[in-house]
């Protein structure tokens, strides 16, 4: 028996050697990728850390690992990518209200406002301890679309005494912006060369086009005065094309300006929730 | 028990005792071995231009490596994909991190000119002329002047500065294949304050010299035409036309002749250096940064 009992121990010990059980001597092996895949994503590297993820993926089943992947695609703010690994978390996990909220801000960090709104109203977001930062996202959202904004004290509402004044200020400034009429622009520089620039803003532009349109104007008259025809003529075509230049320039100008604050305005904001950390999350992954 | 039985179970039990042996101590014999053919394989992944999966096994590396046996050539070899891959501040960085695991001068200096070779790469040429300098002024690489001004010589091709590029091949042998193309391209630049005080005595003359003549022929005939037109102003006695003409019209012309001719041979300037620079990538078989 016992020659039996001690061929039978070396034929196991043969046919599985420690190392493919341990794991920590094959580097490939599962365990190690995602003892790898832990050190790259605590490191920052994420799009290495989520390939690995995926990789250790192949072999089991982890919602942490997949909630892992979500973030770190949201990480290098490859939202669509992140949508999809926060959507994957099943409502057993205990991740699945992280991921709402994950994915949650995932679509506003996308741009997708209206599939975001949609989510929100449907009242998906389950993490109670977070739900201020998710009410303060929602009427963000209508600041980047052209959609009627919601009434001042519903937006008001889930924001602070400190955060109040500077909601209030972008509330009026997307109900009134202040732009500036290109029709307008148009008709005051007909009517007076350079006054149209002036308007917009670009006053020093808009009294040099005075000054040269007038200017050539004057000399082109003087010199048909004097009947010195070949120089009328030559400041007669540089008066109108100093005319047309002034009435075209202060078109582009007004159109120019309300892009800028419409530019500044959508930057503003996105400073601003970035100086708020509306979209950190803290989780314990990395200690 | 009979002899052969007692024969067999000496065999059995000195065969357990080897195997006990061999699975404690296979771990760390076999680590070794698997770390080299990683490292192998990332070397592979190397070379075949896949910088991004060689990266990641050379990090697999160093992460199983608990001895530092490959903390010098991996990060090494990660500061070169990340510079393949144009991503310098991070090859900089893994640079750095070889040159700190060095286990010699000659892998210190090899990492040191490494980074002088992305910074030239990324035209942070200040950087890497301190760098040299520093170098230049250890005494552990005093055997290794050539390379210094070597490398020196690239960072002021880099700079646009062939002049001094051909001084510091020169210093290397008066027969650098670099000291002469360097000198060449100096020789065939043009000057841009020739340019301007041919432009400031013959309107066009500096677009001329630099081989932009339909533009010089144009200069010409703008600032005859108004100098004409306010000369003859004056002539007349109307001065108040002579005024206009001459300083909105004329000196417009003058002063953007005097730009353009300069504007013109920074240009052309520009097209030598790049042209001797795609000639060098190309055609130039030595080490480039």
């Amino acid at each position: 028996m016992i020659p039996i009992i001690c061929l039978v121990f070396l034929f196991l010990s043969q046919a599985f050697p420690q190392k493919d059980s341990s794991g920590y001597f094959n580097i490939n092996s599962p365990s190690n990728i995602k003892k790898f895949a832990d050190y790259l994503f605590c490191a920052d590297d994420y799009l290495r850390a989520a390939t690995e993820y995926e990789k250790y993926l192949s072999s089991y089943y982890n919602d942490t690992v997949e909630f892992k992947i979500g973030l770190s695609y949201s990480k290098i703010s490859n939202y669509s990518k992140a949508l999809k690994w926060f959507n994957k978390i099943n409502n057993n996990s205990v991740f699945f209200a992280d991921a709402g909220n994950e994915y949650f801000k995932s679509l506003f960090q996308l741009g997708n406002y209206y599939d975001f709104r949609r989510y929100y109203q449907e009242n998906k977001i389950k993490n109670k301890d977070k739900i201020r930062n998710a009410d303060k996202l929602f009427y963000f959202s209508y600041f980047f679309t052209e959609d009627e904004l919601p009434p001042e004290v519903d937006f008001l509402k889930p924001f602070n005494s400190k955060e109040s004044n500077k909601i209030n200020e972008f509330y009026k400034r997307k109900i009134n912006p202040p732009y500036k009429s290109t029709a307008a622009a148009i008709i005051m520089s007909a009517l007076i060369p350079g006054s149209g620039k002036i308007y917009t803003g670009q006053v020093g532009d808009g009294i040099i086009t005075a000054i040269a349109t007038g200017l050539c104007g004057y000399l082109a008259y003087d010199n048909f005065d004097a009947e010195h025809n070949f120089r009328g003529w030559v400041f007669s075509c540089l008066a109108v094309f100093f005319y047309a230049g002034n009435v075209y320039g202060s078109a582009a100008s007004a159109q120019i300006y309300n892009a800028g604050i419409r530019f500044d305005f959508q930057n503003d904001i996105k400073l601003y929730l970035n100086r708020q950390n509306y979209f950190t999350s803290k989780y314990d992954f990395c200690k | 028990m009979t002899f052969v039985n007692k024969i067999f179970y000496y065999f059995l039990f000195v065969s357990l005792i080897v195997l006990l042996f061999n699975s404690n101590s296979f771990p760390q014999n076999e680590l070794p071995k698997q770390l080299k053919v990683q490292f192998d394989f990332a070397k592979e992944l190397f070379n075949n231009e896949e910088y991004f999966d060689a990266i990641t096994e050379l990090k697999r590396l160093l992460f199983f490596d608990k001895q530092n046996e490959y903390s010098y050539s991996a990060n090494e070899l990660i500061g070169e994909s990340y510079k393949m891959g144009a991503k310098f501040s991070e090859a900089v960085q893994y640079f750095t991190i070889a040159a700190i695991h060095s286990t010699n001068n000659e892998e210190l200096f090899n990492s040191k000119i490494e980074i002088i070779r992305v910074n030239i790469l990324r035209r942070t040429i200040n950087r890497a002329l301190i760098l040299l300098d520093s170098l230049d002024s250890d005494k552990r690489f005093s055997d290794n002047k050539d390379d210094i001004n070597y490398w020196r010589g690239w960072a002021y091709i880099f700079n646009d500065e062939w002049g001094k590029a051909s001084q510091e091949f020169n210093r290397i042998s008066p027969d650098n294949e670099l000291k002469k193309i360097s000198e060449e391209v100096e020789n065939n630049k043009y000057s841009v304050t020739k340019a301007r005080i041919f432009s400031f005595i013959i309107p066009g003359a500096g677009q001329f010299y630099t081989q932009n003549y339909i533009s010089g022929i144009l200069s010409f005939g703008w600032n005859l035409l108004w100098g004409y037109i306010t000369i003859n102003s004056f002539v007349k006695n109307r001065i108040f036309d002579g005024v206009v003409v001459g300083e909105l019209l004329w000196l417009r012309f003058y002063r953007g002749n005097l730009q353009n001719a300069g504007r013109f041979a920074e240009e052309k300037n520009r097209e030598i250096s790049n042209k001797a620079l795609k000639f060098l990538q190309f055609n130039y078989n030595g080490l480039k940064p």
